[in-house]
């Protein structure tokens, strides 16, 4: 057996790694097939000659261009503000407390105050996931966009399933598009003319924006269109860049509330008889909220409530008959009266189609909203034959138009269920069958009667007619609830299969663990040592269950910092106890104690941050900044320590390479390292104002000088790499293991550390001395040197790791990705490019480092050499255990998602957890697998070292 | 604060404990002194309760002090019967140690809070001062009036876990009981339950208090199975 390790060469203790990769890598295709299934797109399309199998009217047949309801519009104007508050746009008076950013776009609240029956403002709630393209297929579509769509999210590809874009494509209203590019990937061919502008590059303010002013008033003017749809991102930019309490944020806001005085004014100057704009809806509306850091994704308040103006230029009926209003009214800041509506965004495609008299799309389950329906009203040409009031016309029509709704939804419904195997269940179906039934039966015996006798008056129509809508309201709002709650679809074949690869390798693993130790007890029986190890081991487990266990709640999984951290000073405790009944090591075990008590309080105000408590929202890239932030010695402080850090820090690494065991390749690393050092240094000094160096040349220092460090982070990963090829180590093995993990570690931590920002240095501090720490206790005990079992360091690293994660200000969610720290050093979008850096950032100090940086907790433990088959033989025991850990609480992630899958916040945190952790995992994996071909050897020389060993 | 119980390593044990073992005391004198201390306990929950009508939840910090307030006397007076080296040490100095050790173990079970994750705002600076109050009554105190400053006891009871004679038991079993008890105590902290007793340091206490209670129980017995073991091997 020894003889066969020894000839398969460095492969013998690689293969069980990329064996766990392939596993880990088959279950999670698997399951992730299984979960993030989703909703079947069905292929159907609305056609006008539809409408003849419904029980409802068909409009007059004099009304050309429009086949389902009666148009009320002509043009509509569509301008998106991308992540728009609701508190952007209602007054400050519906809230508790005035803040800055509220009241800026007063003129929405003018035009509803002073016009209340022709303008008014929406809540609109968005279903989550709340990004973008989510939206915007949400939003034409009337359906639920699901999860798995948030992986398309950077690459939006076109929409096959009918929408409202494409309702009015086809029958023959054209389309102007300007803003947004997403727009013109979801919809490439739809539109009569577009201006597309880049939507990926945060940094920019103004470009798209400025591109819409400059398209969006010269075809005000113009005829040749009847939806016009402007997208800003302005405001979602400077969200993402400087959150919503800050300077830029509200000059957008001011600006947007001058553009949109002009818009208003432009159409209000031609909506005379006649006029270009005599029926035209005007909507203002945002796709999504944001939290006050700026981010979005989630399911939180802040980000579903958004919010939707429209106004329309005619006279509208004098008010929607109040059983259908659901509007709150509050004084606003000049004292006026405003009204404020509810409703949901679902609702949106609908009434639009509605109200333009195309048919809805097909898949849209939303209701035409009542309030938004009026808006359109003034329009109508009632006809002098009937003697009801205007508002029971209303009331006659939108019951018809929610016939033709009702009708819609349930022929999705039914056409979803007889084409989708796992469709909704039945008694479900039968439920909604019911209460449609009760709707339609109303409808066919009382409703239409009396609407086809033109005689009634409004005593008899109007109670039945409210009756009528009711009934619809239910069917709708129940086929809303139910698609709601059950819309994804997950395949448990796949999911269990996925679950039952990833338990066998879990078995593999632990096999590859216990395997060489086998081996090993006949030649050290090390039998001294067993006790102590199965305790240390007992210990492992038992924290190891901890951790994986807690992942099944989702309160613990929202505190996961604070839980990662109570273990790892639960296992400083058990060190310091170590250590005192060995009497050696005091310092380190309290200093690793002191460490991880800090790391708690920088995963608090992490904590906080996610919370989006207001104090911690300013800036994205550093929390130092933000403790104490009003007090300018801080501020000073906060720029100058991480530089002296950083110092320190390039110092320390000259220092300790200056021995002599560094040869060519790795010294010219090491160096390249602390070149890198003093640029980011260079970096910071000139990015940040502080310092008085009004650089001139500022942008180009703030681009070059970042990309020099990616640049020599590459070049000694390709010298290091290179220099594996060609070397013939002429040290001993151990010592050429220290060389190479710190020459390893140097390369990546500049870029680690740049991407961090500034709170990076003082990171990078704590993990080397937290590393040096847990390196040290692991030695404690010098009774049994060859013990193979080392599980509890393994552990402590690995919930170190994990608190580094938490400590540098990300948690596992969306909005904790730091976006700006894609962009440091380039100012343009490139997808690879920028997912690089973003993961780099991410998991730099979590995953990168503390696999790099593994091999120390090997070569600490050996005075003397024992050989490279020894040294090769654990190390690989040791990633390989770390593996294990890393697996284990995914499977629990994964096991924790299957179990709450139909859980109320599976998209808020389940499943951006579910996603972190794989990728966690495989990126784990893989690094493991990387580390591994670096560090092993060709086992050469094993030979006679191990003869003059033994 | 997990000081979790481990079988000592295979290092010699204790070569310090030779200097003059703690005086024996009868199993009935075991009985009555956690008679006492839970007794004490139940006597304070009565008095917040029915007095100051408060209890843990409605009002942790007074609770806490009041328990700190009436077991104090109890276990320092108790314990410092049992103290160590009766000739050279007087039962007035027992007890000065005792009193000299409350601060320190508050400090010292603070501070493990602290690096567990107790809140350390100035709204929760009482709650901690007087839940470590307690934490030093039930781990530290007992321990300084018998032991004084001899640290290889102190080393051999806590850390090695390898007590000597029943006092020890008493000792070392309490204070791991009270400390493991406070640590599960914390679990269901971050829960949404959105319960009152879930604010620190509510469950921490129950926990506490809890593990404490067992431990009484569990000393008792184990004191009685150890006599008899020693009896069995005198036989």
């Amino acid at each position: 057996m020894e003889e066969q390790r020894r000839k398969s060469g460095r492969w013998g203790y690689i293969w069980p790694m990329w064996m766990t990769l392939l596993l880990h890598l088959l279950a999670i295709i698997l399951f992730t097939t299984g979960f993030l299934l989703t909703r079947t797109e069905l292929p159907y399309y609305s056609h006008c000659t539809d409408l003849s199998n419904s029980p409802c009217f068909p409009p007059s047949p004099n009304n050309n261009g429009s086949c389902w309801t009666k148009p009320s519009i002509n043009r509509l104007v569509i301008i998106v503000l991308d992540a728009l508050r609701f508190d952007f746009v209602a007054p400050s008076t519906f809230f508790a407390e005035s803040k800055p950013w509220m009241d800026k776009l007063h003129v929405l609240n003018n035009m509803s105050s002073s016009r209340p029956s022709s303008a008014r403002i929406f809540k609109a709630i968005a279903d989550p996931p709340t990004t973008s393209l989510q939206r915007l297929k949400g939003l034409t579509t009337g359906g639920l966009p699901t999860f798995v769509d948030v992986g398309n999210s950077f690459g939006a590809p076109a929409i096959v399933e009918d929408n409202f874009i494409n309702q009015l494509f086809q029958n023959g209203k054209k389309v102007v598009m300007m803003g947004d590019d997403t727009w013109t990937q979801l919809f490439p061919h739809h539109f009569e003319r577009s201006y597309p502008y880049p939507s990926f590059n945060v940094k920019d303010l103004d470009t798209v924006d400025n591109g819409c002013i400059d398209h969006l008033f010269p075809s005000l003017y113009e005829d040749d269109w009847d939806v016009l749809i402007a997208h800003f991102l302005g405001v979602d930019h400077a969200g993402h860049i400087f959150g919503v309490d800050s300077t830029p944020m509200i000059e957008k806001l001011e600006q947007y509330n001058n553009h949109l005085e002009r818009v208003i004014e432009v159409l209000e100057n031609q909506s005379g008889p006649g006029g270009l704009h005599e029926n035209t809806l005007l909507v203002v509306m945002g796709d999504h909220g944001q939290t006050l850091n700026g981010d979005h994704g989630g399911g939180s308040a802040e980000e579903v409530e958004t919010a939707i103006f429209a106004m329309s230029f005619q006279e509208p009926l004098s008010s929607v008959p109040p059983d259908f209003d659901s509007c709150t009214c509050q004084t606003d800041l000049d004292g006026k009266n405003v009204c404020i509506s509810s409703m949901q965004q679902l609702d949106f495609a609908v009434t639009m189609s509605a109200l333009l008299g195309i048919p809805f799309p097909y898949g849209s389950i939303g209701r035409i909203n009542p309030e938004l329906y009026a808006l359109g009203a003034g329009s109508w040409k009632f006809d002098a034959s009937q003697k009801l009031p205007e508002v029971d016309i209303w009331m006659k029509n939108y019951a018809n138009a929610l016939c033709i709704n009702t009708w819609q939804v349930k022929r999705y419904i039914d056409a979803y269920s007889a084409s989708s195997a796992v469709g909704f269940s039945h008694d479900d179906l039968s439920r909604i069958a019911s209460v449609y039934a009760q709707a339609e039966d109303h409808w066919l015996h009382s409703t239409k009667k009396l609407l086809l006798d033109r005689h009634n008056d409004s005593d008899v129509l109007v109670p039945e007619l409210k009756r009528q809508i009711d009934a619809y309201f239910k069917f709708l709002t129940t086929v809303a609830e139910l698609a709601r709650s059950k819309w994804t679809e997950f395949d448990l074949k796949m999911m269990g299969t996925g679950i039952g690869i990833m338990l066998i390798s879990l078995i593999f693993q632990l096999y590859a663990i216990l395997r060489p130790t086998k081996q090993h007890d006949v030649n050290l029986s090390s039998s001294s040592g067993n006790s102590s190890i199965i305790t240390s081991s007992i210990f492992t487990i038992f924290l190891l269950a901890i951790h994986s266990f807690s992942l099944l709640s989702n309160s613990y999984i929202l505190e996961e910092g604070k839980v990662v951290n109570f273990l790892l000073s639960t296992s400083g405790i058990v060190a310091l106890r170590q250590s005192v009944i060995k009497e050696k090591l005091l310092i380190e075990s309290i200093g690793f104690l002191l460490l991880s008590t800090l790391c708690r309080f920088a995963i608090e105000v992490g904590l906080s941050k996610q919370a989006a408590t207001s104090a911690f929202m300013k800036d994205y890239s550093s929390w130092i900044a933000n403790i104490a932030s009003d007090l300018l010695v801080w501020d000073y402080a906060s720029k100058v320590i991480p530089m002296l850090v950083l110092i320190l820090l390039a110092f320390w690494l000259y220092k300790a390479t200056r021995c002599g065991f560094f040869d060519w390749p790795r010294k010219y690393v090491i160096l390249g390292t602390i070149l890198s050092y003093m640029l980011i240094i260079v970096h910071w000094i000139t990015d940040s104002d502080g310092f008085g160096v009004a650089l001139t040349a500022e942008s180009i220092g703030r681009n070059y000088i970042p990309r020099i460090v990616y640049a020599i982070a590459l070049g000694q990963l390709f010298l290091l790499s290179f220099g594996q090829l060609f070397k013939r180590n002429c040290l001993d093995c151990k010592t050429n293991l220290v060389a190479k993990t710190t020459a390893m570690l140097s390369a990546w931590s500049p870029t680690v550390i740049l991407l961090s920002g500034k709170q990076g240095p003082m990171i990078a501090f704590a993990s080397i001395v937290g590393g040096y720490c847990i390196m040290r206790l692991d030695n404690i005990e010098e009774s049994n040197k060859n013990r193979p079992g080392r599980s509890f360091s393994i552990m402590q690293w690995s919930l170190f790791a994990t608190c580094l994660f938490f400590c540098s200000g990300h948690w596992c969610a969306f909005d904790g990705l730091r976006y700006g720290a894609a962009f440091i050093g380039f100012e343009e979008f490139s997808l690879v490019r920028q997912a690089i850096l973003l993961a780099i950032d991410t998991f730099g100090f979590s995953i990168i480092l503390p696999v790099f940086g593994l091999p120390f907790l090997v070569v600490t433990k050996y005075q003397n050499n024992l050989g490279k088959h020894l040294l090769f033989t654990q190390l690989s025991q040791m990633y390989t255990t770390y593996g294990l850990i890393t697996a284990v609480i995914s499977t629990f992630t994964i096991l924790c998602v299957t179990i709450h899958r139909r859980h109320l916040m599976v998209w808020g945190l389940f499943a951006p957890k579910f996603v972190f952790d794989v990728f966690q995992l495989i990126l784990t994996d893989i690094l493991i697998c990387l580390a591994s071909i670096y560090y092993f050897d060709q086992g050469d020389d094993d030979l006679e070292l191990k003869s003059s060993d033994c | 604060m997990d000081r979790r119980k481990k079988d000592s390593e295979k290092t010699p044990a204790s070569k310090a404990s030779v200097v003059e073992a703690s005086p024996a005391i009868s199993a009935s004198e075991v009985f009555t002194v956690n008679l006492l201390c839970g007794v004490g306990l139940a006597l304070s929950l009565w008095v917040a309760n029915t007095i100051y009508s408060i209890n843990l939840v409605t009002d942790p910090s007074l609770t806490l002090f009041i328990i700190s307030i009436i077991e104090l006397p109890i276990v320092i007076l108790l314990y410092g019967r049992y103290r160590q080296n009766r000739q050279r040490c007087s039962y007035l100095r027992a007890v000065g140690r005792g009193i000299l050790g409350v601060p320190i173990g508050a400090l010292l079970n603070s501070l493990g809070a602290i690096a567990l994750g107790a809140p350390v705002t100035f709204q929760h600076l009482a709650k901690t001062l007087n839940w470590s109050l307690m934490m030093s009554l039930f781990t530290i105190v007992p321990a300084s009036c018998v032991l004084g400053s001899s640290w290889a006891d102190w080393k051999r009871i806590f850390a090695q876990t390898k007590p000597n004679g029943s006092i020890e038991y008493l000792i070392c079993l309490q204070a791991y009981g009270a400390v493991i008890g406070g640590w599960f105590g914390a679990w269901p902290m971050p829960l949404d339950w959105e319960r009152p007793w879930q604010e620190w340091p509510i469950s921490v206490s129950y926990g506490t208090l809890s593990g404490y209670l067992v431990a009484l129980v569990a000393s008792l017995g184990f004191v009685l199975a150890h006599r008899r073991l020693q009896h069995v091997k005198k036989d």
